[in-house]
Protein backbone atom coordinates (compact mmCIF):
# COMPACT_ATOMS: atom_id res chain seq x y z
CA UNK A 1 0.00 0.00 0.00
CA UNK A 2 3.34 2.37 0.82
CA UNK A 3 4.78 1.46 -2.23
CA UNK A 4 1.42 2.61 -4.01
CA UNK A 5 1.17 5.60 -2.39
CA UNK A 6 4.72 6.47 -3.15
CA UNK A 7 4.30 5.58 -6.89
CA UNK A 8 1.18 7.85 -7.42
CA UNK A 9 2.96 10.78 -5.32
CA UNK A 10 6.09 10.41 -7.41
CA UNK A 11 4.34 10.38 -10.74
CA UNK A 12 2.65 14.33 -9.24
CA UNK A 13 5.62 15.60 -7.78
CA UNK A 14 8.20 14.22 -10.84
CA UNK A 15 6.34 16.14 -13.17
CA UNK A 16 4.76 18.96 -11.45
CA UNK A 17 1.73 18.02 -12.22
CA UNK A 18 -0.82 17.04 -9.16
CA UNK A 19 -3.53 15.55 -11.70
CA UNK A 20 -2.52 12.04 -10.79
CA UNK A 21 -3.96 12.49 -7.12
CA UNK A 22 -7.55 11.87 -8.61
CA UNK A 23 -6.59 8.54 -9.42
CA UNK A 24 -5.72 7.58 -5.51
CA UNK A 25 -9.22 9.00 -5.29
CA UNK A 26 -10.70 6.81 -7.36
CA UNK A 27 -9.31 3.57 -6.29
CA UNK A 28 -9.93 4.52 -2.57
CA UNK A 29 -13.26 5.43 -3.31
CA UNK A 30 -14.12 1.86 -5.04
CA UNK A 31 -14.62 -0.21 -2.26
CA UNK A 32 -16.26 2.14 -0.54
CA UNK A 33 -20.00 1.51 -1.90
CA UNK A 34 -19.95 -2.10 -1.47
CA UNK A 35 -19.19 -1.86 1.83
CA UNK A 36 -21.76 0.77 2.82
CA UNK A 37 -24.43 -1.29 0.51
CA UNK A 38 -23.72 -4.44 2.84
CA UNK A 39 -23.94 -7.62 1.09
CA UNK A 40 -26.94 -8.71 2.11
CA UNK A 41 -28.78 -10.00 -1.15
CA UNK A 42 -27.18 -12.98 -2.14
CA UNK A 43 -28.05 -14.85 1.60
CA UNK A 44 -31.35 -13.84 1.85
CA UNK A 45 -33.73 -16.74 1.57
CA UNK A 46 -37.27 -14.95 1.85
CA UNK A 47 -37.05 -12.15 0.48
CA UNK A 48 -38.07 -11.78 -3.28
CA UNK A 49 -37.29 -7.99 -4.52
CA UNK A 50 -34.12 -8.01 -5.62
CA UNK A 51 -31.52 -5.82 -3.47
CA UNK A 52 -31.65 -2.45 -5.59
CA UNK A 53 -29.33 -1.06 -3.48
CA UNK A 54 -26.65 -3.44 -3.59
CA UNK A 55 -26.46 -3.34 -7.10
CA UNK A 56 -26.23 0.14 -7.13
CA UNK A 57 -22.89 -0.01 -4.86
CA UNK A 58 -21.65 -2.48 -7.53
CA UNK A 59 -22.51 -0.41 -10.12
CA UNK A 60 -20.47 2.50 -8.77
CA UNK A 61 -17.62 0.17 -7.81
CA UNK A 62 -17.30 -0.84 -11.80
CA UNK A 63 -17.68 2.99 -12.18
CA UNK A 64 -15.35 4.23 -9.61
CA UNK A 65 -12.27 1.12 -11.06
CA UNK A 66 -12.99 2.22 -14.83
CA UNK A 67 -12.73 5.61 -13.29
CA UNK A 68 -9.17 4.71 -11.96
CA UNK A 69 -7.87 3.30 -14.84
CA UNK A 70 -9.62 5.32 -17.41
CA UNK A 71 -8.24 8.77 -16.07
CA UNK A 72 -4.91 8.65 -16.17
CA UNK A 73 -5.17 7.26 -19.64
CA UNK A 74 -6.88 9.79 -20.73
CA UNK A 75 -5.19 12.25 -19.07
CA UNK A 76 -2.11 10.89 -21.07
CA UNK A 77 -3.84 10.98 -24.23
CA UNK A 78 -4.56 14.84 -24.14
CA UNK A 79 -1.03 15.10 -22.94
CA UNK A 80 -1.99 16.52 -19.35
CA UNK A 81 0.21 14.40 -17.81
CA UNK A 82 3.40 12.44 -19.38
CA UNK A 83 3.19 8.87 -20.38
CA UNK A 84 5.65 7.53 -17.01
CA UNK A 85 3.33 9.45 -14.92
CA UNK A 86 0.40 7.71 -16.35
CA UNK A 87 2.04 4.19 -16.10
CA UNK A 88 3.02 5.43 -12.19
CA UNK A 89 0.04 6.26 -11.54
CA UNK A 90 -2.14 2.93 -13.28
CA UNK A 91 0.39 0.83 -11.02
CA UNK A 92 0.57 2.85 -7.73
CA UNK A 93 -3.46 2.63 -8.32
CA UNK A 94 -3.40 -0.79 -8.48
CA UNK A 95 -1.18 -1.61 -5.90
CA UNK A 96 -3.47 0.24 -3.47
CA UNK A 97 -6.86 -1.21 -4.72
CA UNK A 98 -5.44 -4.60 -4.51
CA UNK A 99 -4.06 -4.34 -0.92
CA UNK A 100 -7.53 -2.92 -0.35
CA UNK A 101 -9.05 -5.61 -1.47
CA UNK A 102 -6.88 -8.08 0.70
CA UNK A 103 -7.50 -6.16 3.56
CA UNK A 104 -11.29 -6.40 3.55
CA UNK A 105 -11.72 -10.16 2.51
CA UNK A 106 -9.01 -10.90 5.57
CA UNK A 107 -11.51 -8.80 7.84
CA UNK A 108 -14.39 -10.65 6.54
CA UNK A 109 -13.49 -14.02 6.91
CA UNK A 110 -12.07 -13.58 10.46
CA UNK A 111 -15.15 -11.66 11.29
CA UNK A 112 -16.80 -14.76 10.29
CA UNK A 113 -15.05 -17.31 12.04
CA UNK B 1 -25.40 -39.39 -22.98
CA UNK B 2 -25.10 -36.31 -24.00
CA UNK B 3 -22.14 -33.76 -25.80
CA UNK B 4 -23.09 -31.03 -24.21
CA UNK B 5 -20.46 -28.63 -23.10
CA UNK B 6 -20.76 -28.39 -19.36
CA UNK B 7 -20.27 -24.45 -18.06
CA UNK B 8 -18.77 -24.09 -14.75
CA UNK B 9 -21.67 -23.77 -12.48
CA UNK B 10 -21.91 -20.19 -11.25
CA UNK B 11 -24.48 -19.15 -9.01
CA UNK B 12 -27.02 -16.69 -10.36
CA UNK B 13 -26.07 -14.21 -7.70
CA UNK B 14 -22.70 -13.84 -8.68
CA UNK B 15 -23.69 -13.94 -12.43
CA UNK B 16 -25.76 -10.79 -11.72
CA UNK B 17 -23.11 -9.19 -9.33
CA UNK B 18 -20.64 -9.47 -12.39
CA UNK B 19 -23.23 -8.19 -14.59
CA UNK B 20 -23.41 -5.42 -12.85
CA UNK B 21 -19.82 -4.99 -12.23
CA UNK B 22 -19.54 -4.33 -16.05
CA UNK B 23 -22.31 -2.61 -16.49
CA UNK B 24 -21.22 0.30 -14.32
CA UNK B 25 -17.77 -0.38 -16.12
CA UNK B 26 -19.08 0.02 -19.61
CA UNK B 27 -20.83 3.27 -18.67
CA UNK B 28 -17.47 4.56 -16.98
CA UNK B 29 -15.81 3.80 -20.13
CA UNK B 30 -18.49 5.69 -22.68
CA UNK B 31 -18.22 8.74 -20.48
CA UNK B 32 -14.74 8.92 -20.15
CA UNK B 33 -14.55 7.89 -23.69
CA UNK B 34 -16.80 11.38 -24.49
CA UNK B 35 -14.92 13.61 -21.58
CA UNK B 36 -11.44 12.60 -23.82
CA UNK B 37 -12.81 13.58 -26.61
CA UNK B 38 -13.83 16.79 -24.97
CA UNK B 39 -10.80 17.64 -23.31
CA UNK B 40 -8.53 16.34 -26.64
CA UNK B 41 -10.63 18.80 -28.19
CA UNK B 42 -9.56 21.97 -25.93
CA UNK B 43 -5.92 20.85 -25.12
CA UNK B 44 -4.68 18.90 -28.38
CA UNK B 45 -6.87 20.34 -31.46
CA UNK B 46 -5.17 21.51 -34.65
CA UNK B 47 -8.27 22.89 -35.66
CA UNK B 48 -10.66 25.31 -34.93
CA UNK B 49 -13.46 22.58 -34.83
CA UNK B 50 -14.41 22.30 -30.96
CA UNK B 51 -17.02 19.75 -28.82
CA UNK B 52 -19.74 22.27 -27.93
CA UNK B 53 -22.27 21.79 -25.80
CA UNK B 54 -24.24 19.72 -28.56
CA UNK B 55 -22.30 17.33 -28.32
CA UNK B 56 -22.98 16.40 -24.75
CA UNK B 57 -26.55 15.94 -25.15
CA UNK B 58 -26.26 12.43 -26.48
CA UNK B 59 -24.55 11.36 -23.40
CA UNK B 60 -26.70 12.76 -21.49
CA UNK B 61 -30.16 11.74 -23.30
CA UNK B 62 -28.47 7.89 -23.09
CA UNK B 63 -27.66 8.59 -19.84
CA UNK B 64 -31.14 9.54 -19.01
CA UNK B 65 -32.85 6.60 -20.75
CA UNK B 66 -30.33 3.93 -18.42
CA UNK B 67 -31.83 5.84 -15.47
CA UNK B 68 -35.54 5.90 -16.44
CA UNK B 69 -35.52 2.27 -17.69
CA UNK B 70 -33.79 0.65 -14.70
CA UNK B 71 -35.85 2.42 -12.19
CA UNK B 72 -38.87 0.55 -13.63
CA UNK B 73 -39.80 -1.64 -11.39
CA UNK B 74 -39.69 -5.25 -13.00
CA UNK B 75 -42.90 -6.97 -11.31
CA UNK B 76 -45.18 -4.34 -12.44
CA UNK B 77 -44.16 -4.98 -16.48
CA UNK B 78 -45.58 -8.75 -16.29
CA UNK B 79 -49.32 -9.32 -15.69
CA UNK B 80 -51.09 -12.45 -15.99
CA UNK B 81 -51.97 -15.49 -13.68
CA UNK B 82 -49.66 -17.64 -11.86
CA UNK B 83 -50.65 -20.23 -9.64
CA UNK B 84 -53.91 -19.10 -9.70
CA UNK B 85 -53.41 -15.44 -8.69
CA UNK B 86 -53.73 -12.96 -10.80
CA UNK B 87 -50.93 -10.67 -9.87
CA UNK B 88 -49.59 -7.07 -11.36
CA UNK B 89 -52.81 -5.74 -12.09
CA UNK B 90 -53.04 -2.56 -11.81
CA UNK B 91 -49.96 0.04 -12.82
CA UNK B 92 -48.74 -2.29 -15.43
CA UNK B 93 -49.28 -0.02 -19.00
CA UNK B 94 -48.04 2.72 -16.71
CA UNK B 95 -44.96 0.66 -16.16
CA UNK B 96 -44.41 -0.13 -20.15
CA UNK B 97 -45.07 3.41 -20.63
CA UNK B 98 -42.35 4.67 -18.94
CA UNK B 99 -40.17 1.50 -20.18
CA UNK B 100 -41.20 2.87 -23.72
CA UNK B 101 -40.23 6.30 -22.14
CA UNK B 102 -36.65 5.29 -21.72
CA UNK B 103 -36.32 2.99 -24.41
CA UNK B 104 -36.79 6.52 -26.80
CA UNK B 105 -34.30 8.27 -24.44
CA UNK B 106 -32.29 5.66 -25.14
CA UNK B 107 -32.32 5.56 -28.77
CA UNK B 108 -32.90 9.15 -29.14
CA UNK B 109 -29.01 9.44 -27.63
CA UNK B 110 -28.07 6.92 -30.23
CA UNK B 111 -29.70 8.51 -33.22
CA UNK B 112 -28.55 12.01 -32.28
CA UNK B 113 -25.20 10.89 -31.68
CA UNK B 114 -24.85 9.47 -35.41
CA UNK B 115 -26.78 12.76 -36.42
CA UNK B 116 -24.26 15.00 -34.60
CA UNK B 117 -21.71 12.87 -36.92
CA UNK B 118 -23.40 13.74 -40.02
CA UNK B 119 -24.32 17.05 -39.72
CA UNK B 120 -22.02 18.43 -37.87
CA UNK B 121 -18.77 16.76 -39.59
CA UNK B 122 -19.67 14.66 -42.47
CA UNK B 123 -21.86 17.38 -43.90
CA UNK B 124 -19.18 19.97 -43.79
CA UNK B 125 -16.74 17.77 -45.14
CA UNK B 126 -14.36 17.75 -42.11
CA UNK B 127 -10.96 15.45 -42.75
CA UNK B 128 -9.25 12.93 -40.35
CA UNK B 129 -8.32 14.59 -36.96
CA UNK B 130 -11.48 16.00 -35.94
CA UNK B 131 -14.20 13.34 -37.64
CA UNK B 132 -13.08 11.59 -34.76
CA UNK B 133 -14.74 13.02 -32.41
CA UNK B 134 -18.04 12.43 -34.16
CA UNK B 135 -17.00 9.09 -34.37
CA UNK B 136 -15.83 8.67 -30.49
CA UNK B 137 -19.51 10.19 -29.49
CA UNK B 138 -21.31 7.75 -31.32
CA UNK B 139 -18.99 5.34 -29.11
CA UNK B 140 -19.81 6.75 -26.23
CA UNK B 141 -23.31 6.22 -26.42
CA UNK B 142 -22.93 2.66 -27.42
CA UNK B 143 -20.90 1.29 -24.55
CA UNK B 144 -23.69 3.14 -22.36
CA UNK B 145 -26.16 2.00 -24.45
CA UNK B 146 -24.51 -1.24 -23.95
CA UNK B 147 -24.00 -0.70 -19.81
CA UNK B 148 -28.02 -0.51 -19.61
CA UNK B 149 -28.48 -3.88 -21.50
CA UNK B 150 -26.07 -5.42 -19.25
CA UNK B 151 -27.40 -3.64 -15.90
CA UNK B 152 -30.95 -4.88 -16.99
CA UNK B 153 -29.89 -8.67 -18.45
CA UNK B 154 -27.90 -8.99 -14.91
CA UNK B 155 -31.34 -8.01 -12.76
CA UNK B 156 -33.44 -9.82 -14.92
CA UNK B 157 -31.20 -13.34 -13.82
CA UNK B 158 -33.50 -15.30 -12.50
CA UNK B 159 -32.23 -15.33 -8.84
CA UNK B 160 -34.73 -18.00 -7.57
CA UNK B 161 -32.95 -21.32 -6.71
CA UNK B 162 -33.48 -23.11 -9.92
CA UNK B 163 -30.89 -24.88 -10.83
CA UNK B 164 -31.97 -24.97 -14.83
CA UNK B 165 -30.03 -22.70 -15.92
CA UNK B 166 -28.25 -24.50 -18.47
CA UNK B 167 -30.67 -25.82 -19.88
Amino acid sequence: MTLGFVLIVLSGALYENWLTLIVVAMFLLAPLPNSLCGHTTSDDFMSDAPDLLADFGRFLTGFFLMSGVALPVVFAHVGLINTNAMLMSLAGGGIVYISLITFGTFFYESDEY
Amino acid sequence: MSLRIHLPEVSSATMRACGVYASGALYAAGFYLMLDTALWSAHKNPTDMHIGFVDWIPLVLVTLGMAIINLVERSRLTSGMAFGYEYGGHGTWQARVVLFVGTAFLSGGGAGSVLILLLRYIIPDRSRPEIFMGFFNILSSILIMNSSTCLWLAQNVKDDYSYSLQH
